[in-house]
């Protein structure tokens, strides 16, 4: 394994952007474009690096180091250390590719633009793209919780790079509040999991074991090895620590109900969005699942919450996203709703589809974020789609990437989101009808709340396509719209390929029903057969699930397995191409679309005002937080520190009446000390016995 | 012919609760210099008779001491009467409460 060019020189990958982020941090305002080069420049060596690593792994190494233990040597030893595998090495490509485009996007939607502040602007997308490849090259959990961690304050940082507005101030707050809120949970089940398994390893070495294969054994065993608390059972206390761990992957993916702040982060610039707040950070949550996933399969009762939770998050944010005005709120509600499927995949047992669909869909809404930047910038920062219209013989570039990225969204035929949201639908429908009992019933609800939300997604997405690109102009800028530069054009194509073509990598459908054997490549990429990452590969995955978790995948409960393939491949597709045709009736087909919305009555109030989540979320704070927080002070304010205080005053008073025996005159001294005398010649007297 | 101990004992008692009387009683600093001096003798008496009880000298040596350390307790004893009478014009002991809580 050692000994490979490509990891040898791995945490160069890492090393590049943390290098760009201290100079241009430095030296940002002496640097060409303002530090834009520096992160380019670094950017791209990562990019190459991250390629030559995956290719290296496609050929069947992979590797493991531990750089540096900075505590507990001996009994529970923590430590930074560099785990390359199949999905980290995909992970390391698309963020450092979708980093490479952002700024180079950056160049045309910030520099262009004469934004102050560049580079500050520069050195936080360094430290960004230093600590997302950090985290997802992490070997270990704690390591993995740092770069968690540090990719949030990026997040708040960036989101507040306009901070003298109110807006972006006061989104960059929630955001970082929400999210924190989840990783207090992550932190708990972080300290649960070194406490239970003494190693929080994502992959054994020679002399130390993972803790996802601890966990296995001790259930096998009955808890033998492991340190459970609290007087629960080996099973009980890993699915709490795994809902723990949980918290912070929902909090940071934006799954309900934490979701809230990812519609807010995007009055933060757009090439971050399409950065943070699509393709990567929010990609940080379930790639955490499915670096873990080893121990998730083990416990039935999370995975059905993973699931649940997944399938709801894709429908509600879905409809959420079919009545707003902005483009990015639009395609705020659609990265929430993805990666509810996402979610639910690995909640279904499709690790590899979870996987495919990360990887599409940080192409594809990268792709539409950008190209909604594009088209901001075009209208110069009014993000409002209703004062749009007719763009599409303006700006044809972005036009037809921003279709192709919104067709993969919507899942048409043969776009990348359609392969990868298909194979999420048929995993978890397969499992959900071979598996018995609850586990069965759950993921099948979880597929309806899916399949319900292919309609949706067709609809948001084409009313967006229709009322931004199709029809008049409705305003004069529209009319006349900016033009955009090649630094914008350039990203917008490369994704626009990727979006297209990306499906190629797994197409299973097209395997199952014509029979040709191989074509599944991200199944073969994510299934090595390498001693070291055993315990970490798709089939044994498949297996877990299925010994432990009652996980059974029925491909054959419609006939042969081709008919179900097709029935699952032609419901999403006929669902999407429902809801795009809706669009297409409702603001496509007429060249000055109206406003259909108010139809919805107050399902429309309802959607507009986001379900009242914000709504009830503050009365939480408000309502419930602060009176229980008021208390909480009360009792510290009245009874702690009333005894201190109390303690403090006894002894005041008491010296005050002690010290008066103090006269200042040293004949009363005198007498005291003669009395003193008496009196201990009596005690001594009286007890030795003098008097008898 | 050697007189019995406890008659240089009950010397030494009286001139001590002699001392403590002035102690307890006077207010002129001088007098309680002039008291303490009688304890110390009083104290030195003991050790003498003592010593000369037991037949050894040490007790002797000690009253020695003794006297010398009264002879310094005195000369340091004068001179903070003498920054009292500077600062109360005065050698009453009573007037100095001033620095008292």
């Amino acid at each position: 394994m050692a000994g490979e060019l490509a990891f040898d020189i791995a945490p160069a990958i890492v090393a590049l952007p943390f290098a760009s982020f201290l100079a241009v941090l430095a030296l940002g305002n002496y640097m060409p474009k303002k530090g834009a080069s520096a992160g380019i420049a670094a950017t791209a060596g990562s990019l190459v690096l991250s390629l030559f690593a995956l290719v290296t792994v496609a050929g069947g190494s992979t590797y493991q180091q531990d750089l540096f233990t900075w505590s507990g040597a001996e009994e529970v030893p923590l430590h930074f250390g560099i785990f390359i595998d199949p999905l980290s090495a995909m992970m390391l490509v698309i963020v450092s590719l979708i980093a490479l485009l952002v700024h180079v996007f950056s160049l045309g939607y910030m520099n262009d633009e004469g934004e102050t502040g560049l580079p500050r602007y520069y050195s936080e997308l360094g430290l960004f793209t230093f600590s997302m490849l950090a985290f997802v090259m992490a070997d270990n959990l704690l390591m993995a919780f740092m770069f968690f961690e540090l990719v949030g304050l990026c997040s708040y940082l960036l989101i507040g790079f306009w901070f003298r507005e109110d807006g972006p101030a006061s989104a960059a707050k929630k955001a970082f509040l929400v999210t924190r809120f989840g990783d207090y949970f992550f932190l708990i089940g972080t300290v649960g999991i070194v406490a239970t398994f003494g190693t929080s390893r994502f992959v054994s070495t020679e002399s130390h074991t993972a803790f996802p294969v601890l966990a296995e054994e001790a259930l096998a065993e009955g808890g033998h090895g492991v340190t459970t608390f609290l007087g629960f059972g080996p099973e009980a206390w890993f699915s709490i620590i795994g809902l723990l761990v949980l918290g912070g992957v929902i909090g940071k993916s934006a799954q309900f109900p934490l979701h809230t702040w990812l519609p807010d982060a995007m009055e933060g610039p757009t090439p971050v969005s399409a950065l943070i707040h699509a393709a990567t950070m929010v990609a940080a949550g379930v790639y955490l699942v499915a670096r873990m996933y080893g121990f998730y399969a083990l416990l039935p009762t999370v995975l059905a919450i993973i699931a649940l939770t997944g399938g709801f998050t894709a429908l509600f944010a879905a409809t959420m996203g079919v009545v707003k005005r902005e483009i990015k709120q639009v395609l705020a509600y659609s990265t929430i709703s993805q990666y509810g499927y996402m979610m639910l995949a690995l909640g279904g047992g499709g690790y590899v589809a979870a996987t495919f669909h990360l990887m599409t869909h940080a192409f594809f809404k990268a792709l539409l974020f950008l190209g909604a930047g594009s088209v901001i910038i075009a209208m110069h920062h009014n993000e409002d789609m209703w004062d749009m219209g007719g763009l599409k013989n303006k700006m044809p570039v972005t036009y037809y990437t921003f279709l192709a990225g919104s067709l993969a969204l919507a899942g048409i035929v043969p776009f990348a989101g359609f392969w990868s949201k298909d194979e999420v639908l048929y995993e978890v429908l397969v499992h959900g009808l071979g598996s018995a009992g609850t586990t069965g019933t759950i993921l099948l609800v979880a597929y309806a709340m899916g399949l319900v939300a292919v309609l949706f997604t067709g609809f948001y997405t084409f009313r967006m396509v229709f009322l931004t690109f199709h029809g008049e102009p409705r305003t004069e800028t529209a009319r006349d719209p900016e033009p955009v530069r090649w630094n914008v054009k350039l990203p917008l194509v490369v994704l626009g390929a990727l979006a297209t073509v990306a499906g190629v990598v797994n197409m299973v459908p097209v395997e199952k029903v014509l029979g040709i054997k191989g074509i599944d490549y991200l199944h073969q990429f994510l299934d090595p057969e390498t001693e070291l990452v055993s315990n970490l590969t798709a089939h044994h995955y498949e297996e877990v699930l299925h010994d432990v978790s009652g996980y059974t995948a029925d491909a054959t409960a419609f006939g042969s397995e081709s008919t179900t393939v097709l029935i699952s491949a032609g419901l999403s597709l006929g669902l999407a191409l429902v809801g795009v045709g809706l669009a297409y009736a409702l603001y496509g087909r007429s060249p000055t679309p109206e406003e259909h919305t108010d139809k919805l009555g107050g399902l429309k109030t309802l959607w507009y005002n986001n379900y009242y989540q914000d709504e009830y979320q503050v009365w939480l704070a408000s309502g419930l937080t602060l009176p229980l927080a008021k208390l909480a002070d009360r009792f510290d304010q009245g009874i702690i520190d009333g005894a201190v205080n109390g303690v403090g005053r006894t002894s005041l008073t008491g010296g005050s009446y002690v010290k008066r025996i103090q006269t200042g005159i040293v004949t009363n001294y005198a007498a005291l000390l003669a009395l003193g005398l008496v009196a201990l010649l009596l005690i001594v007297g009286v007890t030795g016995g003098w008097f008898a | 012919m050697a007189v019995d101990t406890s008659y240089y004992l009950i010397l030494s008692a009286a001139v001590f609760c002699t001392g403590l009387f002035g102690i307890l009683t006077r207010r002129n600093a001088l007098l309680f210099l002039m008291s303490v001096e009688l304890m110390l003798n009083a104290a030195n008496i003991n050790l003498v008779a003592f010593s000369q009880y037991y037949g050894n000298l040490t007790g002797q040596v000690f009253a020695l001491f003794t006297m010398a350390l009264a002879a310094a307790e005195v000369a340091v004893g004068i001179g903070i009467i003498l920054v009292l009478y500077r600062n109360f014009e005065d050698v009453d002991v009573a007037e100095a409460a001033t620095m008292r809580w």
